[in-house]
């Protein structure tokens, strides 16, 4: 890690851009988050509550996101292991057990502001919920790792908080069964994982009698006991010290769980926290196509 | 770049020659897609079959230098399927197999050319659904879809095209063949399929999309509440999604709308309406019964002065019947008419709403508002008669109110694209580096610019060489006094 000195630490959009531009021009190369950080960038922009919206610099932390919007009844859909910052959440497509319902970030960003390794701002998307102008390269930078620009500010799509919520968890011999009856059912939960080996928890959001209800349906399909928060804590720590991320196709969820020693699986999605490291290396026309577009995008190469 | 016979022969070696249309009359049945001002005769039409014969398509015409544009149905309102006059079109049509039904994934693998309706017809026996409903579901594309990421009035609560595509098979301009996503997408790596996904097929040609089908609701109610003037249906529409309610879909419409529809089809909705707001709302019982309640609550506290609710689905047709055919009654009332499609922020909707009324008032034309008003998504329909003269006014009209929209904050588009219909417009959107990046991004996959140019990005050609009127993007607007 480079000295806080020799850290760049812009405080705000023109600042980034000058420093990136400095880099840039003296031929220094940047890494996103180690020699160029985003704490100065914490603000938030624009909260529009009638319009679920919000507008972000990307150096802010959801927990600070979480407090400033809860007075209003809103929340960012997002809930990965940690405290990581937007721009962390956007950079490393980072997300937690509320994906089941709520998607990833690429699902909840609606626009970003990018500084390119030469200083090149540049926007994309908007501020609306429903935009289709221009690439999307709000989406393109999700899971991009700074690679391909820095992301300044992000415009996110807000959800309200729900009225009531809870949880049922079940300890079963077939979790991948138990899943797939939840899916294959009508209930609509916001959180569906597997603790594997052994146990499927289920959350619903929503009025109280629609919750109550849904509890009871699920737990008619897989039994279990209404439980606290602790199991989605449990969820998500254990997400936090994976190191890999294994994907399937849902229906494989019995298969995949079979050849895991223990795993926090999300079956809607297709994905795995698994505690080893997994391969995965894309084919070579796609590595083909993201130095391409590394190239137009950061010619320089400035960024790391 | 010239399309010999040579080259009509090759094209015919390697589709049949039944499958390359050169002959002038057959040509003019692609020469314009949906938005039909904007014509322009290709030199061929050709009708390939699998992904192999696109990418050798693709690399005959990288070859000879030729420009291609891809095209499903032809429903598109932005002219995404413009040809290019001696270029070819890709007609997509003769892929519309469905490949994979895999329920037990919740996902459904298909070629581009079947219809949007289709996908749903084959899995609704089973309870599911797939989601995004674009008004022409019917005969348009999933490949259309995926170039436009195109959106309908269910997509409120469901998302849009590119929150139901998990993976496709993209032929690059280049000629290769490459997956993005697959049943799953999560990979660690920049989301390409994000970017690809609404690039209206400029960055490759789409030749097998996965998709993700949803489970059909436990149950389904609709319904519609009557105002008295359209402000105040603007203002219950934020109120009800500031109250926490996310309904399947929150549509509007005008009395200039519901007199034509009544025309049209006389759907028999509440005398003396200004607008009518429609609300479905789908989920599980006890979760749509409070929110219907609270709906109906809310918009009577606003002035609604009849709400009505659907008991069967006989009942539920009939209220979107006025909706659905919202465009086709503007017949029965207007011998033209140019569909718009801007978005505003919701809460921005009653004074835009407003701000529309003046334009067409100064203009001297008709304005029918009929729109997905839940997520801010105007389709003003200006009114004219080309017979009169009135076509360059009403032009000017729906760009006014366009500058409008983006003055509030908003879009350029919500769901048709930007085409050729409004690539002169990007400018005011957009600033010239904002625009510059996206040109790099599109050489990255494409840098012969042979795959459906002239769409999206304003040219000198298309739009002169004076800038638009650029309004500060609004991300960037935010926090601008810190800057100077």
């Amino acid at each position: 890690m480079p000295s806080a000195s020799e850290q760049l630490r812009p405080t705000s959009l023109a600042e980034a851009s000058e420093a990136l531009a400095s880099a840039s021009a003296g031929g220094r190369q940047v890494r996103i988050g180690e020699t160029l950080v985003t704490d100065g960038l914490t603000r938030i922009l624009q909260h529009e509550a009638g319009d679920l919206t919000c507008t972000v610099e990307a150096g802010l932390r959801l927990s600070e996101l979480r407090a400033a919007l809860a007075p209003h009844g809103q929340r960012l859909s997002l809930d990965p292991p940690g405290d990581p910052t937007v721009g962390a959440c956007l950079a490393a497509s980072l997300s937690g057990p509320l994906r089941h319902r709520f998607g990833t970030p690429r699902d909840l960003v609606l626009g970003v502001t990018l500084v390119l390794g030469d200083g090149t701002i540049a926007n994309a998307g908007g501020t609306v919920v429903k935009n289709v102008a221009g690439y999307d390269l709000g989406k393109l930078v999700c899971g991009s790792r700074g690679s391909l620009g820095l992301i300044a500010r992000a415009s996110l799509r807000l959800h309200p908080l729900p009225r009531s919520s809870a949880t049922l968890v079940a300890e079963v011999n077939d979790p991948a069964g138990a899943a797939l009856a939840i899916l294959r059912s009508q209930v609509q939960p916001s959180a569906l994982d597997v603790l594997h080996p052994g146990r499927v928890a289920v959350l619903f959001e929503g009025v109280a009698p629609a919750v109550e209800a849904q509890i009871a349906a699920a737990r008619a399909l897989v039994g279990g006991d209404v439980a606290g928060d602790e199991v989605w804590r449990e969820s998500r720590e254990r997400q936090g010290r994976a190191l890999g991320r294994l994907r399937f196709a849902p229906r494989d969820l019995r298969n995949t769980l079979s050849t895991l020693r223990e795993a926090v699986a999300r079956p809607s999605a297709g994905v795995a926290y698994v505690p080893d490291r997994v391969g995965g290396v894309p084919s070579a026309g796609v590595r083909q196509l993201q130095r391409a577009i590394k190239d137009a995008l950061d010619p320089g190469a400035v960024l790391a | 770049m010239a399309f010999s016979p040579a080259l009509t022969t090759e094209f015919g070696a390697l589709l049949g020659d039944e499958h390359v249309i050169v002959e002038p009359d057959r040509l003019r049945v692609y020469d314009c897609d949906g938005l039909t001002g904007w014509r322009s005769t290709p030199a061929a039409v050709l009708l390939p079959a699998s992904t192999a014969e696109v990418q050798e398509i693709v690399r005959l015409c990288t070859r000879e230098g030729i420009p291609w544009v891809a095209r499903g149905a032809g429903t598109g309102l932005s002219g995404g399927a413009l040809p290019v006059a001696d270029g070819v079109v890709i007609a997509l049509t003769r892929m519309n197999a469905i490949l994979e039904v895999d329920l037990a994934s919740q996902r459904v693998v298909v070629q581009p050319g079947v219809t949007n309706l289709e996908v749903t017809r084959a899995v609704e026996a089973d309870g599911f659904f797939y989601a995004p409903d674009p008004s022409s579901q019917q005969v348009c594309t999933i490949g259309g879809n995926v170039a436009e990421n195109s959106g309908g009035a269910h997509c409120l609560k469901n998302g849009f095209t590119v929150n139901h595509v998990t993976g496709v098979t993209l032929v690059l301009p280049g000629g290769e063949v490459v997956e993005l996503g697959g049943k799953v997408l999560d990979e660690e790596r920049p989301d390409l399929l994000g970017v690809v996904v609404g690039s209206e097929g400029t960055l490759g040609v789409v030749t097998e999309i996965t998709l993700r089908v949803v489970r059909t609701p436990a149950t389904v109610t609709t319904m519609l509440a009557a105002f008295r003037s359209i402000t105040a249906a603007g203002e219950a529409c934020s109120r009800v999604i500031a109250a926490g309610v996310t309904p399947a879909a929150l549509e509007m419409m005008d009395r200039l709308t519901i007199e034509a529809a009544e025309q049209a089809f006389n759907p028999g909705y509440p005398d003396g309406a200004q607008a009518l707001l429609l609300v479905e709302l789908d989920g599980v019982v006890e979760q749509v019964d409070h929110d219907a309640h609270a709906v109906e609550e809310l918009c009577r506290s606003l002035g609604a002065f009849e709400v009505r609710v659907a008991r069967d689905a006989d009942e539920r047709r009939l209220l979107w019947l006025g909706r659905k055919g919202a465009f086709p009654a503007m017949g029965r009332i207007s011998p033209d008419y140019y569909v718009q499609d801007g978005v505003v922020p919701r809460t921005r909707l009653p004074e835009v709403l407003e701000r529309i009324e003046e334009l067409s008032r100064e203009h001297g034309l008709r304005v029918g508002n009929v729109f997905h008003a839940g997520d801010g998504n105007l389709h003003p329909l200006v009114l004219y008669d080309s017979a009169t003269g009135e076509t360059e006014r009403a032009k000017e009209l729906a760009d006014a109110i366009l500058l409008a929209c983006l003055d509030a904050g908003g879009s350029l588009t919500g769901e048709h694209g930007i085409g050729v219909d409004k690539a002169c417009a990007m400018p005011g959107m957009f600033s010239e580096r904002d625009l510059e990046v996206f040109a790099r991004l599109r050489a990255a996959f494409d840098p012969e610019g042979l795959a459906n140019p002239g769409k999206v990005l304003p040219t000198p050609r298309l739009c002169g060489e004076v800038p638009g009127p650029y309004r500060t993007h609004p991300l960037e607007r935010m926090g601008l006094a810190e800057r100077f």
